[in-house]
């Protein structure tokens, strides 16, 4: 007798009440809509938008934030290392205008984990939760966690008419599709808008937003008119809370087709050239501007994935740079991923900080895994989950700050080490939502959003 | 109480947990809490002893001092506890705790006394003016009764936890019900490891309830009104003929009935034109698609694992199943025994699918007997009988499952789910299912059986005819369950694969006379003398079910039954299925559909299995993605709640301004086409459009405004797409009701 929400009994909020409505209760049962409702009281959180730039493939730590100019040759980088806005840190020479910004950022050098295939590691790194099993083609089924953004949609969702979770501008596979960019068992309603249309391209815009040729506004107009008039008919219908899902989402759809609000935040071409430029004119670099764009018209949760696949192999792709087929690594990362993240990174920050977004907005930019301290026989770096280097910049992070200290040769966590799972805890607490918070499984199973401790020490 | 007379056991556990100590929120988490973990919901005393007597070197406990150990200091918030005040210094809770740490915390004899069962009154009770007890509306105590080993027994009902089903209702220290709003709720009393259900109804106050009396058609209608009239609720009148026969035929063939259809059946005059025409449905060859499908969702009929020809082999015998009248249990009895080549043998593709001894003893629990082990996998089952021995010796039935892989010309040699090629399941002669406990594999034994199987027993044989015995109750009842969910859109068990003790169904005796007349053709139980009707026949079970008034109950609701959502008292509104809104945009607009790999012209609840994921970015198209859009399931999961009937934001656009639906608008000599082109007048072609996509004609207000619309468009052809899209999008044409 679901009908307890409706008639005032003052369980659920009104607002929430609508809310709940607005989304489509099909097929929820009531104590799983009072425990949403329950648990949907999410502090004000230092973070107020997150973007999680994803390096999907692996970048080396010991070639970008955490060098080790004394190691032995054959584990130090073969590039240099250069002193950094913040004092006492420094990281490899090739981030020239990186290093600039780290008086921005916090540095956790001690991520660490056991799962050395692309799918599981990187599954864990998007949810915060150890996979069943480091199986390479992992799976994608319901069984698996949300990504990080879902649980966001689920527990702390927008009501300011932007989506709350933005992923672009690919899908990331290896073989499969890797598990973990999805709302899994929150249900498709919590699954983020997906923009795989390059943001790059001259006339990126967002397909749902335009329209097939033929079909003009007035027709879509007149088109809603019938459609009310034929349910107005079956008045009873109308009014159960099937049909007013439905309508609502209708109302939503039409309301992003005919209002400028979201169109316009997907429109790059209001950028500025210069701004453009900046951020590069390449599908990542656009993506970046894009977040932040995005970020700024209120979306909560935005996943910029730096490649659909993990490359490694030519100057495309992630950074997955065995030194197969007689490739080599510091050739590819010389001219292809560390120019990238140097043009990008830094970027973001200083626009973020200009536009006075930079408290607010959480950046997290982290891979799945790091890679080998020994360089290989192709003079190139294998998987290594046992240390990386993730980095937080703005949103409550601290700044100019290194948390956590791996040994000689990055090959392990000497002190302080972190766990994915506390990672998330970290980033759903800055975020204001506690990760002790229970979500339910489909099998109705209650399951905690992170069962990791909250890092406290990097937050400022 | 004396120190001597508290047990650990059956005191001191029942405390920690009528607190709330021992929780999965608190510190029965797998984690702990504050660094102080005991077991989930008490269910190992003997590691708890420990844990409260020994770790940290008895500060949690200190006999010296009973008053300031920290187990009673935090509960009673003398100290700082995340977990809140748990209970006074002044309570029992205290008094034992305090009283069995002074005494120095024995542990109980080796021959204590042990609980063996919970009595609890009532089991079920309808509160209203009438019954309640007390001046408040609803109240009812409730008394839990511990009978134990030694032949004694003891009032526990202060000591008993209680957890309501629905937050309607709250329930006191001492096992005081009270309802706060009209309703019915569980109450799960538990004590110690046994737990017991009460099903509760508060019946609000109605003094002009008159009940309707309906006519019951059958003996569904009998059990179902029976339960409504305790319960004052009115079932809605029967439905009108156009909405029946829009029902009936997507809820059997997954399709709605032609415009011709339609109209031919709303003006047939004769009596028992409803029940002809489920006759005639069940005997349609969409029927067996339809239920292909439904069963193929809950085989795990996709390509990556079963190959192409073996999903095409399995749908297919499944197909045939259906069209042929195979008994279910015959059909469950093949697959779940099946073995030998799975390009020979069709069903062998069930445990093809299923790669490992744990998923194939959780699929056939979730699937044939209607549990969720999952839960004991790893702990005791919290809401369920099930222990973790259960689990692992159910699981032990399934290791000697085996593959003989003929050929692999999977495309991805990283991937060990790819398979492409034939092979053989076979059993071979030990297997190994592990339980991590003990590191050993366990007796198989079936799922809560006493005894072991004989080493020498055909596992997978021996499953079979145990499943499917007539005298399995389980069994018969989640097959009827799942039937009646099937068209009834509820199961009366819900979730239909959470048959437990603490999950009752909402009317117990309806579903024993369902699972009576499908395993032995009567509603009693008693074998029934009509052949066709004998033994685990599907269309005979649904024939009972769709004439039933119940089944044919309006969407309408009434004062009396409008939050009712259990009972049958109204039929349930809810969306159609991917494959029935494409299939049925395609069927009314003559436009036949293409999906990726097949001829043109093959209905989306035709299609065998789900293709292999990796081949989703080159070759899906446009139908492809609408029926994952709209909830189509992966086939990955034994579970119904694999498909989704959610709305999303996704679907509205693509209904919207989606390119599918409006090329099958605009395709060149689709239906659209042919009326407009027709010389029919405005009036006439918005009538047959009304009939081709929601089966009913417009209403007067309707007609007047569509042919209005119609007349003073510049395009005609575009006007008539508006209109048809009005009615593809409208709830008549998205939901079914």
């Amino acid at each position: 007798m679901k009908n307890i929400m409706w008639n005032g009994s003052g369980l659920i909020p009104r607002r929430k009440a609508l809310q709940i409505g607005g989304t489509g209760m099909f097929g929820l049962t009531l104590p799983r809509l009072m425990r949403a409702a329950e648990r949907t009281e999410a502090k004000p959180g230092r973070a107020k938008s997150v973007i999680f730039l994803y390096q999907f493939g692996g970048p080396s730590h010991l070639d970008t934030f955490d060098p080790k100019p004394i190691a032995p040759a054959g584990v130090r980088s073969h590039y240099g290392v250069i002193d950094t806005s913040a004092p006492g840190i420094q990281i490899c020479d090739q981030l020239p205008k990186t290093a600039q910004v780290m008086n921005d950022v916090t540095l956790i050098r001690t991520v660490h984990h056991t799962m050395k295939n692309h799918n599981p590691a990187a599954y864990y790194a998007l949810t915060g939760h150890a996979p069943p099993l480091d199986d390479i083609r992992l799976r994608d089924s319901q069984d698996l966690f949300p990504a990080y953004g879902s649980v966001v949609d689920q527990l702390a969702p927008n009501i300011n008419g932007m989506p709350t979770f933005v992923a672009f501008p690919h899908v990331m596979r290896d073989g499969e599709i890797t598990p973990g960019q999805h709302a899994s068992f929150l249900g498709k309603g919590h699954d983020p808008l997906l923009v795989t249309s390059d943001p790059n391209d001259r006339r990126f815009s967002l397909p749902e937003l335009s329209l097939p040729s033929g079909l003009t506004a007035e027709r879509l107009h007149d088109r809603r008119e019938i459609q009310q008039l034929i349910n107005r008919q079956v008045n009873q219908l109308e009014q159960s809370p099937a049909a007013r899902g439905l309508d609502a989402y209708y109302e939503k759809t039409l309301g992003m087709l005919n209002s400028s609000k979201v169109r316009d935040a997907f429109n790059l071409a209001a950028e500025p050239q210069s701004v453009r430029d900046k951020y590069g004119r390449t599908t990542y670099g656009q993506s970046c501007l894009l977040a932040r764009r995005l970020v700024e018209s209120g979306v909560k949760f935005v996943n910029v994935y730096f490649s659909s696949n993990i490359g490694g192999r030519r100057n495309e792709g992630g950074w997955d740079t065995h030194g197969f087929d007689n490739t080599r690594m510091y050739p590819i990362l010389s001219e292809y991923q560390l120019p990238m993240t140097d043009q990008t990174l830094p970027t973001l920050i200083t626009d973020l900080k200009e536009r006075g977004m930079f408290d607010d907005t959480l950046i997290v930019w982290m891979g799945e895994f790091g890679r080998t301290p020994r360089i290989n026989d192709n003079i190139s770096r294998d998987h290594w989950p046992q240390c990386y280097t993730a980095l937080l910049a703005g949103g409550g992070a601290k700044r100019g700050f290194v948390y956590g200290t791996s040994d000689k040769q990055a090959a392990y966590p000497d002190k302080d080490p972190v766990q994915l799972d506390d990672l998330m805890a970290t980033v759903f607490a800055l975020m204001g939502i506690d990760p002790q918070t229970e979500l339910h499984d489909k099998l109705n199973r209650p399951i905690l959003v992170s069962a990791g401790r909250v890092v406290t020490g990097v937050m400022a | 109480m004396t120190a001597a007379e508290i047990s650990f056991r059956n005191d001191v556990m029942a405390v920690l947990s009528k607190s709330g100590c021992n929780l999965g929120t608190c510190h029965g988490n797998a984690r702990g809490k504050g660094g102080f973990q005991i077991s989930l919901r008490g269910q190992d005393p003997t590691a708890d002893f420990a844990v409260l007597t020994h770790e940290l070197y008895g500060r949690r406990s200190n006999s010296n001092d009973p008053d300031q150990s920290l187990l009673l200091l935090k509960p009673s918030m003398q100290m700082a506890h995340e977990g809140g005040k748990r209970f006074s210094v002044d309570s029992y809770e205290y008094r034992l705790l305090r009283e069995w740490i002074a005494s120095g915390m024995p542990n109980d004899q080796s021959d204590a006394r042990q609980l063996v069962q919970l009595k609890v009154t009532p089991d079920e009770v309808f509160l209203n003016d009438k019954t309640t007890q007390t001046s408040i509306r609803w109240q009812q105590q409730i008394t839990a009764i511990a009978i134990f080993s030694d032949g004694s027994s003891r009032d526990v009902t202060p000591l008993a936890v209680y957890e309501v089903s629905q937050p309607i209702a709250e329930v006191s220290h001492d096992g005081m019900v009270t309802g706060h709003t009209a309703g019915e709720v569980t109450v799960i009393v538990r004590y110690l490891q046994q737990q017991v259900a009460v099903r509760i109804a508060f019946v609000p106050e109605q003094p002009n309830f008159v009940w309707s009396a309906p006519e019951p058609a059958n003996f569904v209608d009998e059990l179902v009104f029976s339960k409504l009239r305790k319960i004052n609720v009115n079932p809605s009148a029967v439905c009108d003929d156009a909405t029946f026969i829009r029902r009936v035929t997507l809820d059997l063939l997954g399709l709605p009935p032609t415009a011709d259809e339609a109209k031919r059946f709303v003006s047939d005059a004769s009596t028992g034109k409803r029940s002809a025409l489920i006759d005639s449905l069940l005997e349609r060859p969409e029927f067996a698609d339809w239920w292909a499908m439904k069963w193929s969702d809950l085989l795990r009929v996709e390509e990556k694992t079963l190959d192409r020809k073996g999903v095409e082999n399995f749908h297919g015998w499944l197909r045939d199943a259906f069209a042929t009248h195979k008994p279910l249990d015959q059909l469950v009895r093949e697959v779940v025994a099946g073995r030998g080549s799975t390009y020979e043998v069709p069903p062998a593709n069930f445990y093809r699918a299923l790669r490992t001894p744990f998923e194939r003893s959780e699929a056939v629990g979730q699937l044939f007997l209607g549990v969720r082990l999952q839960c004991s996998k790893c702990h005791n089952h919290p809401f369920d009988r099930w222990t973790q021995d259960d689990y692992y010796s159910w699981g032990s039935l399934f290791s000697r499952v085996d593959y003989k892989i003929i050929e692999n010309r999977r495309r991805d040699s990283n991937d060990s789910h790819e398979f492409d090629g034939e092979q053989i399941v076979y059993l071979k002669e030990s297997g190994e299912a592990k339980d991590p406990r003990i590191d050993k594999t366990r007796a198989a034994k079936f799922l809560g059986d006493a005894k072991n199987l004989e080493p020498q027993q055909d596992p997978l044989t021996g499953l079979a005819k145990w499943l499917t015995d007539p005298h399995n109750d389980r069994f018969g009842q989640m097959l009827a369950n799942r039937t009646w969910q099937q068209v009834m859109g509820r199961g009366i068990v819900d979730p239909i694969d959470d048959f437990r003790a603490t999950n009752p169904p909402s009317n117990p005796a309806l579903l024993k006379a369902l699972a009576n007349h499908l395993v032995f053709g009567t509603s009693d139980g008693k074998p029934s003398s009509a052949q066709h009707d004998k033994g685990f026949n599907l269309r005979s079970l649904l024939r009972v079910i769709l004439n039933s008034r119940t089944y044919q109950l309006s969407s309408n609701i009434n004062e009396s039954n409008r939050d009712d959502e259990t009972n049958f008292s109204h039929a349930f509104v809810r969306r159609h299925s991917a494959e029935q809104l494409l299939d049925a945009t395609s069927q009314a607009l003559g436009v036949p559909l293409d999906f990726a790999g097949y001829p043109s012209g093959r209905r989306a609840a035709q299609l065998p299995g789900v293709p292999s994921n990796r081949d989703r970015n080159n070759s899906q198209n446009d139908a492809d993605r609408f029926l994952k859009l709209f909830g189509k399931p992966p086939r990955l999961q034994s579970c119904d709640c694999e498909r989704s009937d959610e709305t999303t934001l996704g679907q509205t656009f693509q209904l919207v301004s989606g390119s599918l639906i409006n090329r099958m608008l605009t395709t060149k000599g689709n239906s659209l086409e042919s009326l407009a082109t027709s010389g029919k007048t405005s009036s006439e072609i918005v009538t047959e459009l009304y009939w081709m996509a929601i089966t009913r004609s417009p209403g007067q207000d309707e007609l007047s405004a569509t042919v209005q619309f119609l007349e003073k468009s510049k395009d005609r052809r575009q006007a008539i797409e508006d209109i048809a899209w009005g009615l593809f999008n409208s709830n008549e044409f998205l939901l079914r009701r």
